[in-house]
């Protein structure tokens, strides 16, 4: 955020870090959903987060093989639920209460059979 | 007191932990090539090294970024995917390399066939980084890899001209074949600036938890413990040009680096060399293996840590098994780990301001670093090794064409 408190969407949110409440990592702004037309108010209402979120930014060879390589699941993290944003985005509530982070939820019971993990 | 023991054993693991296969690979060939005439550019790289270690540690400690991080927030999505690409590619030549360096050094020092050491060396690798915890993997490869010191006093041993090694510290071009001496230049300073070296010592900030109190023991690290480890590169080179040059060597094997030590110092050289060879560049395997996972972790947003444990950070895991596996595969093809290790410097080099600028902008950023934020020395530096470095990634590969990789 800003020193004068105004907030760069661009710049100071989008492509950031996401932090549940437990400080779990759990994703990256990969969009920003908002609310309005032209000419009137806007309002951001969400985050989008997830391959479905970022292969519409790309274009070119990348966007080809994101449409390949991933799922088009993109998870919606309403805006009331941002705490504060600082160099990462800090939410109010854990990764799995917003469904956040499940690929590695999926793996860790694999990983954790391993001795010494 | 306890403070500075800590401090004290930071350092030292910096100096062993700042030489890998392409600065031994690159300081003793210049050394054979160019004797001592070519000692202003590893000064040139350390201050490099020095300027960019020391910002991403002080962005790591205050705003917890990382360097992917901070490229994926500076340089947006689609440019930051074709850094990631670029940065990866690079990435797995050199733990490639380094794995490759690793079962060279066992086969010198056994005699064992050369692909059952790659294996051998990559599975004591993988369970050395599982059971080990972050800190003492830094530390037991940082100090066993100080051995290389025995470089140094073989330097000595050799008696060079010391007029002569003086001439080479002030900043000159060769007019006997300018671009073979313009090709070392280029992969001394990517040896000595190798982008992984930033990853890995952002990352680890945050792995070891620093905040902005560490601050003093950020600078120390990379002042006190890069400027020293520049130091072995010195010893390399004028160890390669007093004894490889004047007999004409061309040092194309480890085990001829290696005899830079054996010949002034005998068989305690010769194992000193090989030991210190050994963790040197089995510790920048472990170096590059982490930190093509904490990059693809930081772009992607997902949790990574050797902190968290395994399967604290699932995908983190995952993704330094499968590096190590591909970076196996690529060594075992049968490919020279030398020649790798020149093309990954090599190839580095061209990929470095997609590293640079982002931690150069963010450790600038008000917003993020407020009080911390760069000073006009850090500015000034940042700006000129940036200059430096675009300079050098756009010749990089036309001198590497030119010259034939260095032969002429």
């Amino acid at each position: 955020m800003s020193t004068s408190g105004e907030l760069d969407l661009a710049y100071g949110v989008l492509d950031h870090q996401l932090v549940d409440s437990e400080g779990r990592r759990c994703g990256k702004v990969d969009e920003i959903e908002l609310e309005g037309k032209a000419g009137a108010e806007l309002r951001v209402t969400a985050l989008l987060v997830g391959p479905g979120a970022w292969r519409g930014r790309l274009s070119g060879p990348f966007a080809w093989f994101a449409g390949r390589l991933f799922a088009r699941k993109v998870i919606r993290v309403p805006w009331d639920v941002v705490e504060s944003v600082e160099a990462a985005v800090h939410l109010g509530k854990t990764a799995s209460e917003l469904g956040l982070g499940r690929d590695d939820d999926r793996w860790r019971k694999r990983i954790a059979r391993v001795p010494g993990s | 007191m306890k403070r500075i023991f800590e401090v004290a054993l930071g350092i030292l693991a910096a100096i062993g932990g700042f030489v890998d296969i392409g600065d031994i690979v690159f300081n003793t060939a210049a050394g054979a090539t160019f004797g001592y005439g070519l000692l202003w550019v590893v000064v040139l790289g350390v201050g490099g090294i020095i300027t960019y270690s020391e910002m991403c540690g002080r962005v790591a400690a205050v705003s917890k970024q990382p360097v992917f991080d901070a490229v994926r927030e500076r340089l947006g999505l689609g440019t930051g995917l074709v850094a990631l690409v670029a940065a990866q590619i690079v990435n797995l030549m050199t733990l490639a390399a380094e794995v490759g360096g690793i079962a060279l050094v066992l086969q010198l020092l056994s005699g064992l066939p050369y692909r059952a050491l790659i294996l051998l060396g990559v599975l004591a690798l993988a369970v050395v980084i599982w059971v080990l915890p972050f800190g003492w993997i830094e530390r037991v490869f940082g100090y066993v890899g100080l051995c290389l010191l025995v470089f140094a006093v073989a330097a000595i041993k050799l008696h060079p001209d010391w007029g002569e090694v003086a001439k080479g510290f002030v900043p000159h071009v060769s007019t006997e074949s300018p671009l073979v001496y313009g090709y070392f230049a280029v992969g001394l300073l990517g040896a000595a600036m190798t982008p992984y070296e930033v990853y890995f010592y952002s990352s680890g900030a945050v792995e070891e938890g620093w905040t902005p109190k560490d601050l003093g023991i950020n600078k120390a690290n990379a002042i006190i413990g890069y400027g020293l480890g520049g130091f072995l590169s010195f010893a390399l080179m004028i160890t390669a040009g007093a004894l490889f040059l004047p007999l004409g060597i061309e040092p194309e094997l480890l085990g001829t680096v290696a005899l830079g030590a054996e010949i002034p110092l005998g068989q305690i050289g010769l194992i000193l060399a090989l030991v210190g060879t050994l963790f040197a560049v089995g510790g920048a395997a472990i170096d590059t293996c982490f930190s093509g996972a904490y990059n693809l972790a930081q772009f992607l947003g997902w949790e990574w840590g050797k902190y968290r444990g395994g399967a604290g950070a699932p995908r983190f895991t995952i993704t330094w098994l499968v590096l190590l596996a591909l970076g196996f595969c690529i060594v075992m093809t049968g490919i020279d780990p030398i020649m790798l290790t020149e093309y990954s410097v090599i190839f580095s080099v061209v990929a470095l301001p997609f590293t640079y600028i982002p931690i150069l902008l963010t450790a600038n950023d008000k917003s993020h670093m407020g009080r911390y934020a760069n000073g006009r020395v850090a500015n000034t530096l940042g700006i000129f090794y940036l200059l430096v470095i675009l300079a050098v990634s756009l010749s990089a590969i036309p001198l590497m064409l030119l010259t034939n990789m260095g032969q002429g």
